[in-house]
């Protein structure tokens, strides 16, 4: 008995040690793996579709830091808010909360587009059709393209990452020239315009077309081809305009977009799904649906809402909260550089005040995309309207800005497409339209849809009428003059204290 | 089901194994005898054992007992509560009669160690105890309560007001940023599972370890604080080990308790907001203020009537605008028509509390049990807060042969709590504080609920009583604690012992908020074209989970002794660990169908919101450890452990935590003995390495929905991309502990104490480390910094006076600092995302953790300041506004002037415990406190924010405000009306010392007057909780309330008061009757 024990526990320890061991590798139950995923095609779709999902703060972000830049917003408040900083160029803004998002979301979606890449590359054989497999490789290169052309109008010289990374590669990857980050924005798009359709038919459309790629390139060379400022900022001072001019051309004569004679009815909310089943005029979308998410802001926009005062809301009628904590007006000088006739007017912004609370407010603000019978009922982030990222309208102002930039074609041709756009708008004809001219028709034509700053960057009179409109709008003597380093933003604060000293802050911040 | 697959993965099958094994056996020496008192009077219920094994017996009301043990060499133990255990070789005798003697010092003890038992004296570790008859008398529902104040180095924390819920503790400062501070929890023997614990927003969202476990249950707590001796639990252990000991049955005649209580509870604190009449002073001065700034050029004053105002402001007749207009009825004596409310007092009430539960123990020879059953009620001092728990227990223990013993406990319980959500930001109480005062008298105290509007110029929150009154908020939980153990003698000395032990805690809450509680007015009424359905704005929500546990302990113990000198004893043992948590919620979109069912079954929508996870974690561990003694003078001890856990990377799954301790008991020299002062005096040393695994279960780079739109008929469609950069290197978090200590007694035992020096060095902390985004995420999972406490702990007892009028002291103080001394890399400083704006808490290298980084506020503009142009925040700063340091000196105040002024530890807490006793009276009183921390309220943010509108109410100090340059007020408050905005600064800064007279109780043995003699004891006694106390907190209720989740970043968890209740205060009246 006793010498049956004495063997017995020994080995039963042993036992017990070797069964258990194996346990030690779980594997999580309610989340898929690298290692489980990527295995059929529907995966690599879906690894493509998160890399699109990054779209979605793109609008809000246009506003916040395009929009509230410009002389289109005049948003000093009452309380101190995130805006007010971007709006009235202070120079503490590394850690500013729009600044944060712009280089955390897009990189983001670099870093989804990276790792689809990465994963087409390595298991491609998996996606079962090599024409699915390259088109997928080019949507995630349009992705690609388009995020880091994103940072590169907000922020200047990136580092470019082009795989996946480690953390300990991330933590030593430095900056690189403007130059060398548009070569790989350039590549990218040039093999997107090579490898992706003219047009997708039932559950593909929304995706990145041929077409789309066409217009971002175009706006990449026009970029490219604006002033330096003397800073590292998205222009260069190169003339490119007559490598952009054929790619408007060609989106101009595929004959699948259509200029839409009624302004309002493009961003009409039964006017929604992209060419080319539904809206003509949307070359390119960020696509929304309301009546899914719930309270997450999953599917539903928020956009309609971020310049629009929650107050109006509240008037109209009070169940779940909408809009911006508190009101950010659309700046007197706007108003006014419209004419009292134009439809655009009405159609982008709300002057007539109203009381909420008994209390009145009658500064000006943006309405664009607000339909106020489609005011989602269970939550603010849940509105459901897609916005146009690259307009065709657009792309007919962007070839006769080509064209008076030196690019072939005629001053008729110029002239009658603005006069295109004036005509829709209720407004006379004109003749001999100029650089200016145009770039002030693209104010009315594009406000509240976050061009302004961009355009103001592009038309080398950034400085000159960002101070003049100061001058005459900033009653409060809140906002500071308006220096060359403030065409982009500094780096956020987040990055440099990640890693110190890798990367160098935007001078004057 | 899910227990029994469990066990059959072949992990647990040793216990079944050796009971089969073992038929019933063999020695038998006779030993018989008695035991008498100090007074040489019979002395029964003593506890008689063979030593090193679980043989044993106790004595008979004669004093009297039969054993039967191996030979005549071995030594029995005797012991007795409060007396000194006696230690007995029987040198070949039959018969032994042993007097006890009443325990001077608690150096004759026995302490639980982890895996066994050890004389306090042999102590070698820094281990703190607390016997049941501390908090037996306390009105508490909850174990970790009992903690509060009573042991050097354990800090308790009471973060929320609701009765019922969880407490936050510490042993020993906090050493980690993101893997938890809170301490392993081991109920008789089995180590709870210590979920991530505090979520960061105060509360413990996948329970609690001590949830629904009834203190009434409770023998003793140990507290294991030093790495030495929370070593033998190793990668769980970095944070303090505590150890709960269950009353278990001892020999004897069945003994029948009956205990209860009754009282109430109330609110122990109440924050003064201004009242009616103060409101409506500052309403007009600031809406006066407004009126003037907008109409002031066209001729405005503040003389104006309300019709001239609403003709300078271009109204038309009827319309108000509250901005620039005042209520006429302000002004008019007796305020017609308006009521001033005191929203605190509404809302709160006394509530009653009861307990009551029976137990019966008793035991032979071959069986020993103890049963108990409880019942608990709390009605929480805020209207519609309640509490109640049913639990029951019962074990047995069984010798089935002189060497064979099992045994089985079960612990079952369910609690219900109710809480319609009182606590943290937007939630009822905070809206209680900020809700106007002032109010229409037709709507009652029900403003702005159903059909009654909201007053014009009061805010717009729901009235706070009518969402106490009809939101729903319920959480019921059930938990099940069960071990069996089986534990057989080899050989003399050495025992094997294996135990299963199972926790499974099932959880649900639902929520319920009727559309009568929500929005305005206008949502609230019907309306045919835009508001047909009112139950659209009806929401709930319904979440559940179940937690378990599975822990499997094989050991090996050895104990001997070799001569008369060498005492041994040692430890080999083996454990697997498993826990799964299970969890779903779903949660209404779009309202509700019906107005009637509360269940989601009506919620117009429940499709996307819903989600249901499940996850699960292994450990499997061998540890070992030796104890020696020579002499009883100088002893050693130490242990090895070795874990494995599948939440780390694949390189490093298993780790190693050794330790050593010294020990040496200098009175047992012949130098120190027979001194007159020194009665007793140890010298301690000890170093030793623990760990933490308190991270998600899962380290492998899982995948998130990233959903997009896609289609010509526009629909979801699914994205899937990485969350997280995977670390495969990652392992524990690691803590070493150097610490000192001395255990005295002098004057014969009269004063006892101990004095540690700790010095402990978190290194490797399991941290989130901002990373470059180009990594496609802002933060990964790193091995990386360092944080050192550094802490004295002193504990004294000391019987003042002994004979017919008894006092004993006993105080704890405890003192702890701790800095950061390195982050990831050659970072330098984390400053915590913070979701409000209002970011304050920074991490930095030399400085404490979560320190308070905000700017700091110097005073109040005066013109003289003005003309010397200094430094002011954003545009609109005028006099009267507050002055803030300019710390870069920039001249201009930024978010760049933010400084460190204070963290949130307390740099000391204390506790002193008075008892008195006199002839069958007795009194105890028990006095707690801190002092060093602070706390960063973001109540203010609500209540006392620079720019706030007159409809939210103030603090009643705000009627010492800056009024104009020629009333200043008491410098503390700016001026009402300002435009410049808010920045985190001091003025939500305050002092987060308290001293509280936590608990007073009053009692009698009846015994002296009821002379039956069935019944064996019988207590009557009156118990005071929070009664009295002081705190700094002016612009709060509970310096340690946590209730809102802060940082907007969950890797940072940092919870902060946005609305925390007071501590209850109560009193009770019980009686204990044992039969």
């Amino acid at each position: 008995m006793h010498t049956m024990k004495k063997i017995f526990f020994p080995a039963l320890f042993v036992l017990l040690a070797a069964s258990c061991t194996k346990d030690l590798n779980q594997i999580p139950i309610s989340s898929a793996t690298t290692a489980t995923f990527y295995k059929t095609p529907s995966d690599f779709i879906q690894g493509v579709n998160a890399a699109y999902a990054d779209l979605r703060g793109y609008p809000d972000r246009l506003l916040n830091l395009s929009e509230i830049r410009s002389d289109n917003i005049y948003g000093v408040s009452v309380a101190v808010r995130d805006w007010d900083p971007i709006n009235d160029f202070s120079s503490g803004i590394a850690s500013n909360t729009y600044v944060e998002e712009g280089w955390n979301t897009d990189f983001n979606g670099i870093f989804r587009a990276n790792t689809v890449l990465d994963q087409l590359s390595r298991n491609g054989s998996n996606v079962g059709s090599a024409n699915l497999a390259t088109r997928l490789q080019a949507e995630a290169k349009f992705l690609r393209a388009f995020y880091y052309f994103d940072l590169v109008r907000y922020y200047g010289k990136l580092p470019i990452v082009d795989h996946p990374m480690t953390v300990t590669e991330a933590n030593k990857l430095k900056q690189s020239d403007v130059t060398a980050l548009y070569d790989l924005i350039i590549s990218d798009l040039q093999f997107a315009i090579s490898n992706l359709p003219a047009s997708y038919t039932g559950v593909d459309v929304g995706r990145a077309s041929k077409y789309a790629a066409e217009g971002l390139l175009a706006q990449v060379y026009m970029a490219r081809s604006g002033p330096t400022y003397g800073i590292a900022g998205a222009g260069l001072g190169l003339s490119e305009w007559t490598l952009a001019q054929p790619l408007l051309d060609d989106i101009i004569g595929s004959g699948l977009f259509a200029f839409n004679p009624n302004f309002a009815n493009i961003f009409s909310y039964s006017n929604q799904s992209p060419t080319p089943t539904g809206n003509k005029e949307a070359v390119f979308d960020v696509m929304y649906l309301t009546g899914v998410s719930g309270t997450a802001s999953t599917y539903g926009a928020t956009y309609p809402w971020v310049l629009t005062p929650s107050g109006y809301f509240t008037t109209l009628k009070d169940t779940k909260s909408n809009g911006s904590l508190e009101i950010i007006p659309v700046s007197q000088d706007l108003v006014s550089d419209f004419d009292s006739t134009d439809l655009r007017l009405h159609a982008t912004i709300y002057t007539a005040g109203y009381t909420n609370a008994g209390s009145t407010e009658n500064r000006p603000f943006f309405k664009k995309y607000l339909d106020v019978t489609k005011i989602p009922t269970t939550s603010r982030f849940d509105w459901g309207i897609n916005f146009i990222a690259i307009r065709y309208t657009d792309v007919l102002m962007m070839k006769a800005e080509c064209i008076l930039n030196g690019a072939p074609g005629s001053q008729t041709t110029v002239d009658s497409i603005v006069n295109l756009v004036r005509t829709r708008a209720g407004l006379g004809a004109m003749t001999g339209v100029t650089l200016p001219q145009l770039f002030n028709e693209r104010r009315k034509e594009f406000a509240d849809e976050g061009s302004r700053w961009f355009d103001l960057q592009r038309s080398g009179q950034l400085l000159a009428i960002m101070n003049n409109w100061i001058g005459t709008e900033d009653v409060q003597h809140r906002i500071n003059p308006v220096v060359a380093n403030y065409v982009i933003y500094p780096v956020p604060q987040s990055q440099l204290d990640a890693a110190p000293g890798l990367y160098t802050q935007n001078l004057g911040y | 089901m899910k227990s029994i697959a469990l066990l059959q993965r072949g992990c647990v099958l040793s216990f079944l194994l050796f009971l089969c094994l073992f038929s019933f056996s063999q020695q038998n020496f006779h030993v018989s005898g008695k035991v008498l008192d100090e007074t040489a009077k019979p002395f029964g219920n003593v506890t008689v054992t063979l030593k090193g094994t679980r043989t044993g017996t106790s004595t008979g009301v004669d004093g009297g007992f039969e054993l039967n043990v191996f030979s005549g060499g071995d030594v029995l133990v005797f012991s007795a509560v409060g007396y000194e255990s006696r230690e007995v070789r029987l040198n070949g005798r039959h018969d032994v009669s042993v007097s006890m003697k009443i325990s001077g010092s608690s150096l004759s003890d026995v302490v639980v160690v982890g895996y066994g038992t050890q004389k306090r004296a042999n102590v070698t570790g820094a281990v703190a105890t607390l016997k049941a008859d501390a908090f037996d008398d306390r009105p508490i529902t909850r174990v970790d309560q009992a903690l509060v104040g009573q042991m050097a180095g354990v800090t308790v924390k009471q973060n929320t007001g609701i009765p019922g819920k969880a407490f936050s503790i510490q042993v020993r400062g906090s050493g980690s940023i993101s893997a938890g501070n809170e301490p392993l929890y081991v109920v008789d023997g089995m180590p709870l599972t210590n979920n991530s614990s505090n979520t960061g927003n105060g509360s413990f969202v996948g329970g609690n370890p001590m949830d629904n476990i009834n203190p009434n249950d409770i023998e003793n707590i140990e507290v294991l604080k030093d790495a030495a001796a929370a070593a033998i639990y190793g990668s769980r252990a970095s944070n303090g080990v505590v150890l709960i000991t269950t009353r278990h049955g001892k020999n004897g005649k069945p003994v029948i308790g009956v205990t209860g209580y009754a009282g109430y509870n109330e609110a122990s604190k109440k924050l003064q907001m201004l009242n009616g009449q103060q409101w409506i002073d500052r309403a007009t001065e600031m809406i006066n203020a407004a009126y003037l700034v907008k109409y002031g050029s066209a001729g405005a004053t503040v003389a104006d009537d309300a019709a001239t105002r609403a003709a300078l402001i271009g109204l038309a007749p009827g319309q108000v605008n509250v901005q620039y207009m005042l209520d006429p009825r302000w002004a008019t004596p007796g305020h017609p028509g308006l009521e001033f409310a005191d929203w605190q007092s509404l809302i709160e009430r006394k509530g009653p509390m009861q307990n009551a539960g029976i137990s019966a123990s008793g035991g032979s020879d071959a069986v020993r049990y103890y049963m108990a059953g409880n019942y608990a009620r709390q009605d929480g001092f805020i209207k519609g807060v309640d509490y109640k728990e049913y639990s029951a227990r019962a074990n047995v223990d069984i010798n089935a042969s002189k060497i064979l013993h099992f045994g089985i406990a079960v612990m079952p319980s369910y609690s219900i709590t109710d809480d319609p959500g009182v606590e943290g930001k937007d939630n009822i109480f905070h809206q209680a504080l900020s809700m106007s005062p002032v109010q229409e008298d037709t709507v009652g105290d029900f403003p702005n609920i159903g059909k009654n509007a909201q007053y014009l110029w009061s805010n717009s929150t729901n009235g706070p009583l009518g969402k106490l009154t009809y939101n729903i908020g319920q959480t019921k939980r059930a938990r099940t604690l069960g071990t069996i153990y089986g534990e057989v003698q080899l050989y003399k000395g050495l025992v094997f012992r294996t135990t299963v032990n199972v926790d499974n805690v099932n959880s649900n809450t639902s929520t319920y908020v009727p559309y009568i509680t929500a929005g305005s007015i206008v949502a609230r009424t019907f309306n045919p074209t835009t508001n047909p359905n009112l139950t659209a704005a009806t929401s709930g929500t319904y979440s559940n989970y179940r937690r378990l546990t599975l822990v499997n302990e094989n050991t090996l113990t050895y104990n001997t002794v070799m001569g008369e000198d060498h005492n041994l004893s040692l430890l080999v043992g083996q454990a697997y660990n498993k826990d799964r948590l299970d969890q779903m919620g779903i949660t209404s979109v779009g309202g509700f169908t019906s107005a009637s069912i509360q269940t989601l079954n009506a919620a117009a929508n429940i499709g996307f919101t819903g989600n249901n996870l499940s996850s699960q974690n292994v450990l499997i561990s061998y540890f070992s450890r030796v104890q020696y003694a020579y002499k009883h003078k100088y002893l050693l001890s130490a242990s090895l452990r070795r874990d494995g856990s599948s939440r780390f990377g694949a390189n490093n799954q298993y780790a190693n935590f050794p330790s050593v301790s010294l020990g040496w008991r200098m009175t047992e020299e012949d130098f120190l003995k027979g001194l007159p002062v020194v009665s007793d005096l140890k010298l301690r040393g000890s170093y030793g390495v623990n760990g933490s695994n308190n991270i998600g279960d899962y380290d492998i780079p899982t995948l998130g929905s990233y959903g997009y739109v896609l289609g010509s008929t526009q629909a979801a469609a699914i994205g899937q991309a990485p969350n997280v950069i995977s670390n495969p290197n990652l392992k524990w978090e690691r803590s070493q502990t150097y610490d000192a200590g001395i255990d005295f007694g002098l004057f014969n035992n009269r004063i006892t104490g101990s004095f540690d020096y700790y010095n402990k060095l978190n290194t490797q902390l399991l941290l989130n480390v901002p990373v470059p985004e180009v990594s496609g995420q802002q933060f990964a999972l790193q091995n990386a910094g360092s944080v050192r406490n550094i802490g004295q702990e002193l504990e004294i007892t000391s019987r003042n006076m002994i004979g017919r009028f008894e006092w004993t002291t006993s105080i704890n103080v405890s003192h702890n600092t701790n800095k950061i001394v390195a982050l990831y890399g050659n970072q330098n400083q984390i400053i915590i995302p913070n979701g409000f704006d209002v970011t304050d808490n920074i991490q930095r290298v030399g400085s404490p953790l979560n320190s308070i980084y905000v700017v700091k506020m110097t005073g109040i503009l005066t013109q003289d300041d003005m003309d010397k142009k200094v430094a002011l925040y954003g545009t609109g700063e005028t006099v009267g506004d507050p002055k803030y340091e300019d710390m870069n000196h920039d001249g201009v105040i930024t978010e760049a002037d933010k400084q460190i002024v204070g963290h949130p530890n307390p740099n000391y807490t204390y506790g002193i415990t008075n008892v008195f006793r006199y002839k069958g009276f007795d009194l105890s009183v028990l006095v707690q406190g801190q002092s060093g921390g602070s706390v960063y309220s973001l109540l203010g943010r609500a209540i006392t924010r620079t720019g706030q509108g007159f409809t939210d109410n103030a603090p009643e100090f705000y009627i010492h405000r800056w009024k104009s340059p020629s009333d200043v007020g008491a410098g503390r408050v700016s001026k009402a009306y300002s435009t410049f905005g808010f920045v985190a600064n001091t003025d939500w800064l305050y002092s987060s010392d308290y001293i509280r007279v936590r608990n007073i109780t009053f009692g009698y043995n009846l015994k002296h007057v009821i002379r039956v003699s069935a019944v064996r004891s019988a207590r009557l006694y009156v118990s005071a909780e929070n009664f009295f106390g002081h705190d700094k907190y002016y612009g709060g209720l509970n310096p340690e309330a946590a209730n809102t989740t802060i940082s907007s970043n969950s890797a940072y968890p940092e919870a902060g008061d946005y609305g925390g209740l007071p501590l209850p205060k109560s009193f009770i009246v019980g009686l204990n009757i044992n039969f």
